[in-house]
């Protein structure tokens, strides 16, 4: 009855949580409001940069009669004959169909377009006009806990160790394009200035709840105005209070410098192509620290310690861990995870 | 699950946490043999293995007699915790749309809504086409209302449509709505169903058969709230009790209220399921840093507490030694403060003889500190007795499908179940500054004499097991049960042992964060032996 990996690993360890390192593969979704245009249909392969909708900036309601054989989700555009004096230079009005009531059909419409590009390579899964599209990508894909803003895609650059933070005078207009890995935690006006810099986006461990709702102020001032802005994304790794980025991650995103990669949004995610980036494989005793002081380290197994008194008055089933040298300490098993 | 036999695992799979229990038949009886709870991610199978590897240990005998070496086919007992899912609810006015989704929040949905009378065609459908909504309730009065009428057909084109679009979508269609079934005509290859459901005031009390079936298109056969409640039920019966239950998970609670009920008839049940009633909000607004902020012993500002908030529930099991116990206990109070505040209905009920709290919420708090944060936040004049569900078994014994069965096995168990904190007297209306009158508490091993100041919380050492007689000698008349100045009540112990509570009903805390602050680790302090503010 036990877990048949159990018997390679040593005892006690499958107790704790595991979860996949990095995806071989992941389903990208790229949410679609009701007028959005797809641009691409389910099966087929996409590149980076290819479009893939027209998102509606100024999405209104007309009415109009129904026409025979037109369902909820299908494009409609204006018959000529309905397009009264304004002769065929006029722009051609373009929508989608929301229902019919009453012998009328109540279409999605608007003027102002913007495309959205595939930052990945992949497949077509499946498109649903109003719904979404999802993006089977051929890359890997290390995951995230929160992603803001676009899926970005460029080049990956290292700007600061794990456990950094980037200051914003300290971005450089040569990192135009690309895609940084800015350590512990970053601020909201680092994010701004990065956007308007040019770079294509941050790679991040935590992301404080008043820094993530200052930046996306500012970015939905931005997309008030009318210019289109270009794909900006933010991949936050851990979560919202200070840490380093996971010394497993970290050797990753080390070993991906240089190459192009990019942040897909649902679900938050690094994609990658692993073509010359074998995997790490973790030998069967190393064990991650999640959370805790020590979060972001990496040590052995060295088995399961049973309730423990922790600080604070608590008892948690508690497993004995060696970082380097030193003797083991008892961790709370909470604190810890298994990457596979 | 075979009534005879010799052992079986109870397991609670929430969205956190895995809890398993061995039970065993022991000299004609069903004893609770151990438990254990770990982080979710583990497999279940192996936390079964170690559970019955530290049983085999500690006991040889015993599992000689149970023939651990059979242990993988024992039967189980299974609940799970589903993450609430997204239901969005529309209607054609405001005013029906309240009760359609008061119903859909009682039941444990994630509830999304928007009336016709606020949002246009296109905000609708935007509602209806979201990802994250798997089920639409679309709904009217029966018969639908002057202000209604109009807008039946448009708005019921509309989820038409969007059902057409997302064929996997469950459709509700409630009151007079339902007259416009036709239109969402099932097509064979449609997967998700069209369900015809009962005005949103039907039932009695009102919305109660709503709420049944919106509790049915929710959950599946083994889900933890409803077989929590089924299992309170079970309880009451047993102990012949008057039984309160509240159940906080990381993604939602439940409150449940059970009758002793007569021998030829089950004990009445009232329960409502909370998505709002979980440990963590998946995007915690400014009403729930309030709440935590507000039982909060850490010091902490209004930013940092969200970004603790979010960890929470990205991590509902990590940093959870030191400060992060403390904290966590303050989510779990503001949690339980919710519920309650959702579930007016169940605190109009007659106060329960004993009220049980489980969950993960709970899991790491000592006894005593957990009998204190109840004590804190559900707050009903008069006297009740504690107990935690310690090993999480009442929703696992909540699945047996048979009434008796389950009636007998947790008869069985009620001893082992549940881990006594101690009982909590809570008399309203003293007049504060003064001293209030007296009590004597009359144990076994003899006499005890208390003064009663207003305002202050007493422990009184009442060790589990042990009973005994609390005589009060009120100065004025306070309400205590009834209305009096002398009162003699029978109290149970337990590990925080007798809470005598003369603080306000509800409980006033000082508006200073930080005489606030003091005051909540004073009181919590004197439970919770080695905890950090």
């Amino acid at each position: 009855m036990t877990d048949p990996l159990a018997r390679t690993m040593p005892p006690g360890l499958e107790l704790v949580s595991s979860r996949r390192f990095i995806e071989p593969t992941v389903d990208a979704w790229l949410p679609l409001r009701p007028g959005d245009r797809p641009r691409v249909t389910a099966g087929q392969s996409v590149v980076p940069g290819i479009p893939l909708a027209d998102r509606l900036r100024d999405a209104r309601l007309i009415d109009v009669p129904a026409r025979p054989g037109g369902k909820p989700g299908d494009r409609w555009s204006a018959a000529p004959a309905a397009r009264g004096g304004e002769g065929s230079r006029s722009p051609h009005p373009e929508g989608e169909i929301l229902f019919e009531t009453g012998g009328r059909w109540r279409i999605a419409i608007g003027e102002q377009h913007e495309a959205v590009h595939s930052p990945i390579e992949g497949i077509v899964r499946e498109v649903r006009p109003g719904v979404g599209l999802v993006i089977r990508s051929a890359g890997s894909a290390l995951w995230g806990v929160l992603a803001l803003g676009d899926a970005a895609r460029g080049r990956l650059e290292i700007a600061t160790g794990a456990d950094g933070e980037l200051r914003p005078r300290s971005l450089d207009v040569g990192s135009a394009g690309a895609i940084l890995v800015v350590g512990a935690r970053i601020d909201a006006e680092a994010l701004t200035r990065a956007r308007a810099m040019g770079i294509r986006g941050v790679i991040v461990a935590t992301l404080p709840g008043k820094d993530r709702r200052d930046y996306l102020a500012s970015e939905a001032r931005q997309r008030s105005s009318l210019h289109q802005v270009p794909a900006f994304g933010v991949l936050v790794l851990h979560g919202s209070q200070r840490r380093p980025i996971a010394e497993g991650a970290m050797r990753l995103l080390e070993r991906l410098a240089g190459r192009e990669v990019a942040i897909v949004g649902t679900p938050p995610a690094l994609v990658f192509d692993p073509q010359g980036v074998p995997p790490e494989v973790d030998p069967p005793d190393m064990i991650h620290v999640r959370s805790g002081p020590l979060a972001g380290r990496r040590g052995q197994w060295a088995g399961f310690a049973g309730l423990r008194r922790f600080s604070g008055g608590t008892h948690l089933e508690a497993a004995l861990v060696r970082f380097g040298e030193d003797a083991p300490i008892a961790m709370p098993i909470g604190d810890l995870e298994r990457l596979t | 699950m075979s009534g005879e036999a010799r052992a079986f695992y109870a397991m609670d799979l929430g969205v956190a946490t895995t809890a398993v229990a061995l039970v065993g038949r022991v000299a004609g009886r069903l004893r609770l043999l151990g438990a254990l709870s770990l982080p979710a991610g583990a497999p279940a199978d192996a936390v079964l293995a170690a559970l019955t590897a530290r049983f085999v240990a500690s006991d040889p005998l015993l599992a000689a007699a149970l023939q651990t070496e059979s242990s993988d086919r024992w039967p189980r007992l299974t609940a799970r915790s589903t993450p609430p899912v997204g239901l969005a609810v529309i209607a054609a006015t405001e005013r029906s749309l309240e009760p359609l989704v008061a119903a859909g929040q009682r039941t444990g949905w994630r509830v999304r809504s928007g009336s016709a009378e606020r949002l246009d065609s296109l905000a609708l459908s935007s509602l209806l086409l979201d990802r994250d909504v798997r089920t639409i309730l679309v709904g009217a009065g029966e018969p639908a209302a002057a202000d209604e009428r109009n807008a039946l057909g448009s708005l019921a084109a509309l989820a038409a449509a969007a059902a057409s679009r997302r064929p996997e979508l469950t459709v509700i269609l409630t009151g007079a709505m339902a007259e416009q079934a036709p239109r969402f005509a099932a097509a064979p290859d449609r997967p998700g169903e069209v369900l015809l459901g009962p005005a949103a005031t039907a039932g009695a009390p009102p919305g109660t058969a709503l709420r049944e079936l919106l509790g049915r298109a929710r959950g599946g056969a083994d889900e933890s709230r409803p077989a929590f409640a089924l299992g309170v039920r079970a309880l009451a019966a047993a102990l012949d009790r008057r039984v309160e239950g509240i159940e906080i998970g990381l993604d939602g609670g439940v409150r449940v209220q059970a009758g002793p009920g007569r021998t030829d008839e089950p004990g009445n049940l009232q329960w409502s399921v909370h998505a709002s009633g979980g440990l963590a909000p998946i995007e915690p607004d400014e009403a729930s840093i309030d709440g935590v902020l507000a039982w909060s012993t850490v010091r902490l500002d209004r930013h940092r507490t969200r970004d603790r908030l979010r960890d929470l529930r990205l991590l509902p099991w990590g940093h959870v030694a030191g400060e992060g116990a403390a904290f966590r206990l303050a989510a779990a109070r503001a949690a339980v403060a919710r519920l309650v505040a959702a579930t007016p209905e169940l605190s109009a009920l007659p106060p329960a003889d004993l009220l049980v709290v489980s969950g993960g919420a709970f899991a790491v708090a000592p006894g005593p500190a957990i009998a204190l944060a109840v004590a804190d936040v559900v707050r009903r004049a008069g006297a009740v007795q504690l107990a935690y569900d310690h090993a999480r078994l009442l929703a696992p014994l909540g699945t047996i499908g048979a009434a008796p069965q389950r009636l007998a096995v947790v008869a069985d168990l009620a001893s082992d179940l549940l881990v006594p904190l101690g009982s909590v007297i809570m008399p309203q209306g003293m007049r504060a500054g003064r001293s209030g009158g007296r009590l004597v508490v009359h144990g076994t091993a003899g006499s005890s004499e208390l003064d009663l100041l207003p305002g202050g919380l007493e422990l009184v050492d009442l060790p589990p097991g042990e009973t005994a007689v609390a005589e009060f000698e009120f100065r004025d008349t306070v309400r205590l049960g009834t209305r009096g100045r002398h009162f003699a009540i029978d109290v149970a112990g337990g590990l925080g042992g007798l809470l005598v509570d003369l603080r306000d009903v509800p409980l006033r805390l000082p508006d200073r964060p930080d005489r606030r602050r003091e005051l909540l680790a004073a009181w919590q302090g004197a439970l919770w032996i080695g905890g950090e503010p």
